[in-house]
C-alpha cells in the first residue's frame, strides 16, 4: 500500500509522513542544534574581539537557520517531491534579497561609501 | 517547469473529508443579493469591479485638490491656498494617486483578468480577495478622514524623517497617513499572496510558463514586487508609529539618531513600488497591441525576462532617489550605474512593442490608441529617468519640477494610459458592451493634449529651477508663461479623463435602449482564453476548464495554416465560446468576515491616534473577526442547491 | 481512481475511528462526483503543491524582509548610539570606524551604565527553551499526520508550555533591563533594542493563540488525520518565530 502512495508523489498532503523525516532524525537534529548553540555562547566567552569574534558566530547562525530550515521546516525532504522547490525558491529568494538589500544599507551607513 | 498535461487526483489536504467533521461553527450568508451580495461576495469578478470603481472614486478624490494646486500656480504670487492647505494637498494627491488610485487599477485589471487568463474557477483564496479589497478601502477611507479631523498629511508622500516626527508635525495628519497606509497595506500583502499562488498553482492544464499571457507574468512579478516590498514600508511606518505614538527615538536627532534610516527603507519600498505600479499597465498594452497590431507578440520571451529582470533590478536602484543625501561616493556610483542598466530591459520592452506594431495591419481603435499612448509617453518619462541616473545631472533637478514632470510621464502618461487602454479593451468582457468608440476618441486625444500641455513645461520649469512644492513664486522668477500653460493643461486634462465617466454612461444607456444585447463572447477578434468565454463574464468562468495547447490559445484555435502555410481562419470566436450555460456549479460561498476584519483594524488605528482604550475594542472585533473566519464553514453544507463540486479551496480554512 | 486508493492507504494507518471517518468522506466523495462531472477540478493544482502551503511560504518569504528591516534598524540605531555616547572622544570616534578600540567603547558604555549587560546565560537558556519547542512542534505535526491524537495533544501543550516559558523569560529580562535604567524612549538603543525584541515577542506570542487553538480543536476531536497540513502550517510558522531568535540571539546578544 505504502507503494501505490508513493507512487502519487504529488499528492503532498497525504503523502507527507512518507517522505517526512522520522522521530529519531528530529531528535538528533534537536541535539546538533543545541550542541551549536552551546559552543556559540562558549565563543562569546573566549574573549576574543573582531573578525574572530564574529565571523564563527556568523557562521554558526547560518547553520543554525540551515538546519532549521532544512529540517524542522521541510525544506530538504520537499525537495523530493515533484516541484516541492518552489518552496525553497521562493523563501530562498526573499532571504538572499533581504541579505542583500540590508547589508548595502549596513556598508552605507557604517562606513560611509 | 513541468508541464501538466493532465489533471491529477490531488486530495488539497482538506478535501472531502469535511463533510463528516464540519469546522462550522457560523453559517455563511446565503444566496444574498443587491447590496448584501456586493458586501458578502468573494467572486473575483465582482472584487475586480469594486477595486475599479473605488480606485475611480479615488481618482477624482485625488485629482480635483490637484486642480486647485494648479489654480494656486497659474499666476505669480496667488494667495488662494495657504502653504498649509497647499501642503496638505500636494500631499494628499501624491498618496492618494499612488496607492488609492494606481495600485488599486492593477489590482482590478489583475483579480478580474488573472484568473480568467489562466483558466481558473477563482483565486487560491476567494475570501482573502474579499479581505484585501475591503482592508484597502477601510485603510483609504481612514486616511481621507484626516481631512475632516484636523488637516492631512503635509510632508509630502514620502513625508521624510524627521520632519514627520513629532516636533515638527504635531497635527494627527502624519499619524492618518501612516496607520491608514499601513492598513491599506495588509491588503497589499494578501493580495500578493493570494495572486502568486493562485499563478502559480491554479493554472489549467497546459498553460505552462510559456503560455501565460502576458499580463499575467507582469502581474505575478508586480505581486512578488509586492511581497517582498510592502513589508519594509510596513517596518520604516512602525518605527514612525512607534516614535509618534510611543515617543520612541528612530529618527530623533537629538539622541543622535540618523534621519537617514527612514529615507533608506522608505525608498527601498519606493522603488520597487514605481515598478509595481508601471508593469500591470506594460502588461495590459501587451495584450491590446498584439490584439489590435493582428501580430502576435514581438519577442515574447524577451517580454517574459525583461519583466523579470526589471522585477530584480528595481532592488537595486533605490538611492538614486537620494544622491542629494549626503551618501558616499561609492554608493553614488553603483546606485547610478544600476539605474542605467535598469533602462535596458524596459527598453527591450518599447522595442518589442514597436516591432510588433511595424508590419501589423493596425487597427487604430481608442484601446489601441491609448497603448500607443503609453509606449511613446512612457518613453518621453523614461528618458527623463535616465538624466536622473547621471548624478552630477540628478544634483541639479532633485526637488525641481523636473522630477514632477518625470514622474507624471512614466505614472500618468504611462500607467495611467495603459489602464485606460484596459478600460476600453476590457470593458465588454466585464459589462457586454463596448465603450462608444467616438467618444472614446475624444476621450484620447484630450487626454494626450491635456496632459503634455501640463506636464511638457514642467520639464523647462524645473531646469529653469523652480522647486516642486512651492506655494507660489515672485514674477521676477520668470516661471509666469509656462506655470500658466500647465494650468490651462490641466484643466483640459481633467475634463478629458472625467469623459470615460461620461461614455461608460452614454454607452451604457445606448446599450439599455438596443434591447440589452450583449456583444458576444469574443468582439475583438482577439488572442487569450478569457475571449473564449461569453460576456458579460458568467459568474462561473468556463463553462469546462479549458486545456491550453500554445501561447495565445484562442487565436491558434480561430486561425491555423493550410497546406500551402497560409494562416486561415478556420473558426470564428463565437463559434468556439463556451455558450455559458452550465448551471449547478459549485462556487466559494460568500462570507461576512472579510468586510467584518478589514472595517475592525481602523478602530485600532483611531484608537492608536485619540485613545489607547479604543484599541481594546479593536483588538477583540479583530479577533472575533479572525475566529469567526477560521470556524467558518467551507461551504454552506446546508445549502442543497449547493452540492456540485468543492471549488473553495477548502484549505482556506486553516485559521492562519 | 487514485483518491480511493489513498483512502485506503489511510485507514490502513490510521486508528479505527479515523478509519470511520475516512470511509464515510469517501462515501460523500463519490456521491460529490455524482453530483457533478468536473469533481476534479478542486484537486488539480498546477505545481502539484497545496494552495495553503505555497501561500505560508510566500508570507514567511514577506516576513523575511519584515525582520531584516528591523534587525538593520537595530543594528543602525545601535551604531548611532555608540557613535553619540563617544561622540566627545574623537580617537574613539575614528577606531569605530575602522573597528578598532572596541574595549575601550566597551569601558565607556559601562561606565555610562546606559546599555545593560546582557544575561547571556539567561538568554541562552531562553534560546534553548525556543529551540527544544520547534522539536516538539516539529513531534506534534509527526504525531497527527499518524493519527496519533493523544500525543498530538501532548506535543501541541508542550510546545505551548515552552512558548509561554520563553515569553515569561521575555517578560522578566525586560522588567530586569528596565529597572537597570534602560527605559523605551531613554535612548535610540533602548527603543530599537524593545521594538525588535518586542516585536519577536509578538509573534511568539500569535503562534501561542494559534497552538492554542490547534489544542482546542485537537481537544474535540476537529484536528485530525485530514487537517494535518493546519498542524504543519501552524508549525512552519512557529519554526520561522525560531529562526529569527536564532538571527537576534547571534546579532543583538552574542555580538557585542
Amino acid at each position: 500500500m505504502a507503494t501505490t502512495a508513493s507512487d502519487h508523489g504529488h499528492d503532498v498532503a497525504h503523502d507527507d509522513h512518507e517522505h517526512h523525516p522520522t522521530a529519531k532524525t528530529y531528535w538528533i537534529t534537536f541535539v546538533l542544534l543545541a550542541i551549536l548553540t552551546a559552543v556559540e555562547v562558549a565563543w562569546s566567552y573566549l574573549g576574543l574581539s573582531g573578525p574572530a569574534l564574529v565571523v564563527p558566530l556568523i557562521l554558526m547562525m547560518v547553520v543554525k537557520f540551515l538546519i532549521v530550515g532544512g529540517v524542522f521546516m521541510h525544506l530538504q525532504t520537499d525537495l523530493k517531491v515533484l516541484n516541492g522547490y518552489w518552496f525553497t525558491l521562493t523563501f530562498g529568494t526573499a532571504v538572499v534579497l533581504a541579505v542583500c538589500v540590508y547589508i548595502i544599507v549596513f556598508a552605507a551607513f557604517r562606513w560611509d561609501i | 517547469m513541468a508541464i501538466i498535461e493532465e489533471p491529477l487526483a490531488l486530495p488539497s489536504g482538506e478535501g472531502p473529508e469535511k463533510a463528516s467533521n464540519p469546522m462550522g461553527a457560523f453559517s455563511r450568508p446565503r444566496k444574498p443579493t443587491g447590496l448584501k451580495d456586493w458586501l458578502t461576495t468573494v467572486d473575483h469578478k465582482k472584487i475586480g469591479i469594486m477595486y475599479g470603481t473605488a480606485a475611480m472614486f479615488f481618482l477624482l478624490w485625488g485629482g480635483v485638490p490637484a486642480l486647485l494646486l494648479r489654480l494656486q500656480l497659474a499666476r505669480p504670487n496667488q494667495g488662494l491656498l495657504s502653504g498649509d492647505t497647499y501642503n496638505q494637498i500636494f500631499t494628499m494627491h501624491g498618496t492618494v494617486m499612488i496607492f488609492l488610485v494606481v495600485m488599486p487599477i492593477g489590482a482590478a485589471f489583475a483579480n478580474y483578468l488573472l484568473p480568467l487568463q489562466v483558466g481558473a474557477r477563482d483565486v487560491a483564496f476567494p475570501r482573502i480577495n474579499a479581505f484585501s479589497f475591503w482592508v484597502f478601502l477601510a485603510g483609504g477611507l481612514m486616511l481621507n478622514t484626516s481631512w475632516f479631523l484636523g488637516g492631512g498629511a503635509d510632508g509630502g508622500w514620502f513625508n521624510y524623517a524627521p520632519n514627520n516626527g513629532i516636533t515638527y508635525s504635531p497635527g494627527t495628519g502624519i499619524d492618518f497617513w501612516n496607520i491608514g497606509l499601513l492598513i491599506v497595506g495588509f491588503g497589499s500583502l494578501t493580495g500578493a499572496v493570494n495572486l502568486i499562488t493562485t499563478v502559480l498553482n491554479m493554472r489549467a492544464p497546459g498553460m505552462g510558463w510559456m503560455r501565460m499571457p502576458i499580463f499575467v507574468w507582469m502581474t505575478l512579478v508586480t505581486q512578488f514586487l509586492l511581497l517582498f516590498a510592502i513589508p519594509v514600508l510596513t517596518v520604516a511606518q512602525l518605527l514612525l508609529l512607534f516614535d509618534r505614538q510611543f515617543d520612541g527615538n528612530f529618527f530623533n536627532v537629538a539622541q543622535g539618531a540618523d534621519p537617514l534610516l527612514w529615507q533608506h527603507l522608505f525608498w527601498i519600498f519606493g522603488h520597487p513600488e514605481v515598478y509595481l505600479m508601471i508593469l500591470p499597465a506594460f502588461g495590459v498594452v501587451s495584450e491590446v497591441i498584439p490584439t489590435f497590431a493582428r501580430k502576435p507578440i514581438f519577442g515574447y520571451p524577451f517580454m517574459v525576462f525583461s519583466g523579470i529582470a526589471i522585477g530584480f533590478m528595481g532592488w537595486g536602484v533605490w538611492a538614486h532617489h537620494m544622491f542629494v543625501s549626503g551618501i558616499g561616493p561609492l554608493s553614488v556610483t553603483a546606485f547610478s550605474v544600476a539605474t542605467m542598466f535598469i533602462a535596458v530591459p524596459t527598453g527591450v520592452k518599447i522595442l518589442n512593442w514597436l516591432a510588433t506594431l511595424w508590419g501589423g495591419k493596425l487597427i487604430l481603435n481608442t484601446a489601441m490608441l491609448f497603448a500607443i499612448g503609453l509606449v511613446t509617453q512612457f518613453t518621453l518619462g523614461g528618458v527623463s529617468g535616465v538624466t536622473h541616473a547621471i548624478a552630477p545631472s540628478d544634483t541639479q533637478q532633485t526637488d525641481t519640477y523636473y522630477i514632477v514632470a518625470h514622474f507624471h510621464y512614466v505614472l500618468f502618461g504611462g500607467a495611467l494610459f495603459g489602464f485606460f487602454s484596459g478600460f476600453y479593451f476590457w470593458w465588454p468582457k466585464v459589462f457586454g458592451y463596448k465603450l462608444n468608440e467616438k467618444i472614446g476618441k475624444w476621450n484620447f486625444w484630450s487626454m494626450v493634449l491635456g496632459f503634455n500641455l501640463t506636464f511638457g513645461p514642467m520639464h523647462i520649469l524645473g531646469l529653469q529651477g523652480m522647486p516642486r512644492r512651492m506655494q507660489t513664486y515672485d514674477v521676477s522668477q520668470g516661471f509666469s508663461t509656462w506655470n500658466m500653460v500647465a494650468t490651462i493643461g490641466s484643466f483640459i486634462l481633467g475634463f478629458a479623463t472625467l469623459s470615460i465617466l461620461y461614455n461608460a454612461v452614454y454607452s451604457y444607456n445606448a446599450w439599455r435602449r438596443g434591447g440589452r444585447r450583449n456583444v458576444g463572447a469574443d468582439p475583438w477578434d482577439a488572442r487569450t482564453i478569457e475571449w473564449s468565454i461569453q460576456s458579460p463574464t458568467p459568474e462561473h468562468n468556463f463553462d469546462v476548464t479549458p486545456t491550453v495547447t500554445s501561447l495565445d490559445d484562442f487565436w491558434h484555435r480561430k486561425y491555423q495554416e493550410n497546406d500551402n502555410g497560409v494562416l486561415r481562419r478556420v473558426a470564428t470566436g463565437e463559434d468556439l465560446a463556451q455558450p455559458g450555460e452550465r448551471g449547478n456549479v459549485h462556487l466559494p460561498a460568500p462570507s461576512y468576515w472579510p468586510i467584518f476584519l478589514a472595517f475592525s483594524l481602523p478602530v485600532i488605528g483611531y484608537g492608536l491616534i485619540y485613545s489607547l482604550w479604543l484599541c481594546i475594542p479593536g483588538i477583540a472585533l479583530v479577533m472575533t473577526a479572525m475566529y469567526g473566519w477560521s470556524l467558518e464553514p467551507a461551504d454552506d453544507l446546508d445549502d442543497d442547491s449547493h452540492h456540485g463540486d468543492h471549488d473553495d479551496h477548502a484549505t482556506e480554512l486553516a485559521g492562519v | 481512481m487514485s483518491d480511493t486508493d489513498i483512502n485506503v492507504e489511510d485507514i490502513d494507518a490510521a486508528g479505527a475511528d479515523a478509519a470511520v471517518a475516512v470511509a464515510d468522506a469517501t462515501t460523500d466523495h463519490a456521491e460529490d462526483h455524482g453530483h457533478d462531472d468536473h469533481g476534479h477540478e478542486e484537486h488539480y493544482t498546477s505545481l502539484g503543491l497545496s494552495n495553503m502551503k505555497l501561500a505560508m511560504w510566500l508570507f514567511l518569504g514577506s516576513e523575511c524582509l519584515l525582520f531584516g528591516a528591523l534587525i538593520s534598524a537595530y543594528l543602525l540605531s545601535k551604531t548611532r548610539f555608540i557613535i553619540e555616547l563617544v561622540a566627545g572622544n574623537p580617537n574613539v570616534l575614528a577606531g569605530i570606524r575602522d573597528g578598532e578600540n572596541e574595549s575601550l567603547v566597551q569601558e565607556m558604555i559601562a561606565e555610562a551604565s546606559v546599555e545593560p549587560i546582557f544575561d547571556i546565560p539567561f538568554t541562552s537558556l531562553s534560546s534553548f527553551i525556543l529551540l527544544m519547542s520547534s522539536l516538539t512542534m516539529v513531534l506534534a505535526h509527526k504525531s497527527v499526520s499518524e493519527g496519533n491524537y493523544k500525543n498530538l495533544r501532548i506535543w501541541l501543550a508542550t510546545t505551548m508550555l515552552l512558548g509561554a516559558t520563553f515569553m515569561a523569560g521575555q517578560v522578566y529580562e525586560f522588567t530586569t533591563f528596565y529597572r537597570e535604567g534602560l527605559t523605551y524612549n531613554g535612548t535610540v538603543f533602548g527603543t530599537a533594542f524593545y521594538t525588535l525584541t518586542g516585536f519577536h515577542g509578538a509573534h511568539v506570542t500569535g503562534g501561542l493563540i494559534m497552538l492554542g487553538s490547534l489544542l482546542f480543536l485537537s481537544t474535540r476531536n476537529k484536528m485530525q488525520k485530514d487537517r494535518a497540513e493546519t498542524v504543519e502550517l501552524v508549525g512552519l510558522y512557529w519554526h520561522f518565530v525560531d529562526i529569527v531568535w536564532v538571527l537576534i540571539f547571534t546579532i543583538v546578544y552574542l555580538i557585542p
